[in-house]
């Protein structure tokens, strides 16, 4: 089938298209150059025409988003539509369920999602929810920051068996990329503690997060895989915590790139948590400065926000000693899940709101991040979904990113509390980005970060991922309209994914099955049958399955989207 | 005034729902509006006639004008009354779950008894029981810590487990006996229970008063005796008799007080 999307404001970044008024054809689900006559003709006059979305860093399925689910009730509650002809019910607010979770992705003209932290064990799992997530492709990162193994090869330097550990475990569970949690805090969580800093020393293991991080980094660039290590660093959430960032992006500086896909070899996730100034949360003030100022210096690194929206939500993290610290900040409820050699997880219930000191300090260090940092390429639009707030509320944070009179509204009428502007530098950042800058920070920018050569562009031969915003740029000033920003990035005129029209009109029109892209890498046979018989034995003593039952079979991937690397090249 | 009522013609073995006829929703309805409305049961709808003769008189321009007066066995019938905001809802029969969650304004009475979770989340307006109520009277919605936080409700007969849990507002009172956890995890507001009670009452409470008129079987040992004192007033009421205070719970540094009435309490005093 053919189509054209005619008339259309393009924002194509990739291809250094900036609101160009033109065409965009695509046929069999590819973009192309040309189509027939006989092409279908889509009227998108002076509408916005874009790439899909793509989320770099959301938590969307797996065995915490369940234990959420089971035990935050109240959440599920919200949400709640009845089911119709083609599309089944929804729940949820922060947490919805699977089917929600892709339907409001889809609304929102996105095509692809990053599911942030897999354990290993628990993959099979994670793989039917992405089963159960329709309208997406997702991206599963698996967690190896805490794994027992990783510890072992850190801490005797063996970068090549790591990467060959690296390569099998990323075949076993069918993930994309290296996702690094709290290195050695998870760990040391098993013993009820946690590590502060980067030098501080897994308990019983004498390794430390900064040997865990270089060693996962330098594994990592030996097989060239598409995306860099994703780094959660240590000290998440709390007061003067910069430092430990700014020394763990500064660790992985040296450390030689191995891809021609992708520009860094550290992507820093959900930044905002990880910018806090002052020693506690009475004198706490905004990092922010101290992280932009690295990031634009340096071309190694990369980031996404984890904005604060001001929401109730769930957060949900593999940094389960942090979970603990902030169920004795909230006093709320709190699930704890230990994944055996692997990692461990929180989950708390958190209401961030405007009248929070500490919560609009968040919100305002995380719109700083945005706007301090020089180059869109190098920031990503999330929420760390659920953790900060839910995803539905991109267009809002598009529209505080394009409108500086929306920011100074909220803080001059105390939306949010004066921490906002009195422990930040929010109220003098004038900038505003402009629609393309959007495109980048959504699309193009989580493209190349992740090393994507199907989507994110309007590119031939790319995959036919496209929204289209019934927004005129041409006629709506973002800076004073910020309602109708919001309200035309939560409700795509059209999301088409590989071609087919999913959303039309803000209402899903078809739903088709999700892909799942994992890496598969080549040339690492050898260190690969060494690492197995390494671990074989440590495998079998302390995990509490079988391997034969450990590893994802192809048959949990109806839909898999391979991305085949060969190591070192 | 428009008085729109229901004389019930058959039950159903699956509960129907009554959360879209409120009088929010039905101040401007006419007869022919209900004929054509289906009711949801279970997971489809059927016609409410099916089930209900239904009679319209007079005319309304604003919830506030709206009396609903219900006939027959609402033992199957869920959330009536749930997120009213005005109105008047009587019900000459007993009722299902959830009557008066969520409940924001207006009155509801209902003449027979309430199953569980009656009053859940109340917010406003009043309640009234005429019978006995189950469990989780003015409770949170399950896994929530917030529940009950304005209104009144007021129940003649029993009321079962854990009421008022979570309450953060708003008053309870119980003229019959109560079981066990009344005010478990309460943080604010006020419960009168005037007939005996179980055991453990104010379990986890961070605040708020619970006064108990009848005897309690047993106390949790979270709770610190404080003083006898002589006719109280008790969240700006004024109670007649000797009253034995406690406060607790002290395992979460609660600040809560228990008014115990001295005399039918005489076995708890050290």
């Amino acid at each position: 089938m053919e189509y054209v999307l005619k008339n259309g404001i393009v924002y194509d970044p990739a291809n250094k298209v900036a609101g160009e008024k033109k065409d965009v054809m695509f046929k069999d689900g590819k973009i192309v150059d040309s189509v027939s006559a006989d092409a279908k003709v889509l009227d998108v006059t002076d509408k916005i025409v874009m790439p899909a979305g793509i989320d770099p860093h959301a938590h969307v399925a797996g065995p915490k988003l369940v234990v959420g689910r089971i035990y935050r009730p109240e959440d599920s509650r919200k949400g709640v539509t009845h089911k119709t002809d083609i599309l089944r019910s929804e729940s949820g607010f922060s947490i919805p369920s699977c089917p929600s979770t892709g339907y409001r992705y889809s609304r929102m003209g996105y095509g692809t999602v990053v599911e942030a932290a897999v354990p290993p064990l628990e993959a099979k799992h994670t793989h039917e929810e992405i089963n159960s997530t329709p309208n997406l492709d997702i991206v599963p990162l698996s967690l190896f920051g805490n794994n027992w193994f990783v510890l072992q090869y850190a801490k005797q330097n063996q970068i090549e068996d790591l990467a060959g550990f690296i390569a099998a475990w990323l075949r076993l569970a069918k993930c994309y990329g290296v996702k690094i949690v709290n290195p050695c805090g998870s760990e040391a969580w098993g013993w009820g503690m946690n590590v502060h800093g980067l030098d501080d020393p897994a308990p019983y293991w004498d390794v430390t997060g900064r040997e865990v991080v270089t060693a996962l980094a330098k594994a990592n660039e030996m097989l060239g895989l598409p995306h860099s290590v994703h780094v959660h660093p240590n000290d998440l959430g709390h007061p003067g915590n910069y430092p430990t960032t700014v020394s763990t992006m500064e660790a992985l500086k040296d450390i030689e790139k191995n891809s021609t896909v992708r520009g860094q070899t550290m992507h820093l996730t959900h930044a905002q948590f990880h910018a806090y100034g002052g020693t506690s949360w009475r004198d706490a003030d905004s990092g922010a400065d101290y992280i932009a100022d690295y990031v634009n210096n340096n071309d190694h690194v990369t980031i996404d926000v984890g904005q604060v929206t001001l929401d109730e939500t769930t957060t949900m993290t593999a940094d389960a000693p942090m979970e603990f610290d902030l169920y004795k900040l909230s006093g709320l409820k709190w699930a704890n899940k230990d994944v055996e050699l692997e990692t461990a997880a929180g989950i708390v219930p958190v209401i961030y709101s405007g009248k929070a000191p500490v919560n609009s300090l968040q919100w305002a260090i995380g719109l700083e991040l945005f706007l301090k940092v020089n180059d869109p390429w190098k920031v990503c639009l999330t929420t760390d979904h659920p953790n900060a707030g839910p995803f539905i509320r991109y267009p809002r944070i598009i529209s505080w990113l394009m409108s500086n009179e929306r920011r100074q509204e909220m803080m001059d009428n105390r939306e949010v509390h004066p921490w906002s502007h009195r422990r930040t530098s929010l109220a003098s950042l004038e900038r505003e980005y402009d629609f393309n800058e959007i495109a980048t920070i959504t699309r193009a920018g989580p493209a190349k970060i992740y090393g994507f050569q199907d989507r994110g562009a309007l590119t031939p031969g790319f995959n036919a991922d496209i929204a289209v915003f019934d927004i005129n740029p041409n006629d709506i000033d973002p800076s004073r309209n910020h309602e109708a920003i919001e309200k035309g990035f939560s409700s795509a005129m059209y999301t088409i994914k590989d071609g087919e029209i999913l959303v039309k009109d803000g209402e899903i029109v078809k739903v088709v099955k999700s892909h799942t892209l994992w890496t598969d890498v080549k040339g690492m046979e050898e260190q690969e049958k060494r690492v197995m018989d390494r671990v074989m034995p440590d495998f079998t003593k302390y995990y509490t399955i079988k391997f034969e039952n450990y590893q994802v079979h192809d048959k949990y991937l109806p839909n898999p989207i391979v991305t085949e690397v060969q190591a070192g090249k | 005034m428009k008085t729109i009522t229901f004389n019930q013609k058959k039950t159903s073995q699956i509960a129907l729902e009554f959360d879209e006829l409120i009088p929010d929703e039905v101040y401007s309805w006419e007869k022919a509006d209900f004929e054509k409305y289906m009711v949801p049961i279970g997971n489809s709808r059927f016609p409410l006639t099916d089930y209900f003769d239904i009679e319209v008189e007079g005319s309304a321009e604003s919830p506030e004008e709206i009396k609903m007066i219900l006939n027959g066995d609402y033992g199957r019938v869920k959330y009536i009354g749930t997120k009213m905001g005005a109105g008047e809802i009587i019900v000459n029969g007993p009722v299902d779950l959830h009557c008066g969650s969520q409940m924001k304004g207006g009155s509801i009475l209902v003449n027979g008894d309430a199953e569980s979770y009656a009053g859940r989340e109340m917010e406003g307006g009043s309640l009234t029981i005429m019978g006995n109520t189950r469990e989780f009277c003015g409770c949170s919605y399950i896994g929530d810590w917030r529940g009950m936080n304005g209104g009144t409700i007021t129940i003649h007969g029993n009321a079962g487990k854990q009421l008022g849990e979570c309450l953060s507002g708003g008053s309870i009172y119980v003229k019959g006996d109560c079981d066990i956890l009344a005010g478990i995890h309460m943080t604010k507001g006020f419960i009168q229970i005037d007939g005996d009670v179980t055991r453990w009452p104010g379990g986890q409470m961070k605040n708020g008063d619970i006064v108990i008129n009848g005897e309690l079987g047993r106390l949790l040992e979270g709770f610190v005796q404080q003083e006898i004192v002589e006719n109280p007033e008790i969240d700006g009421k004024d109670f007649s008799g000797k009253y034995i205070k406690y406060t607790g719970d002290i395992a979460l540094n609660g600040k809560g007080r228990l008014w115990l009435d001295a005399e039918k309490n005489r076995h708890l005093l050290y």
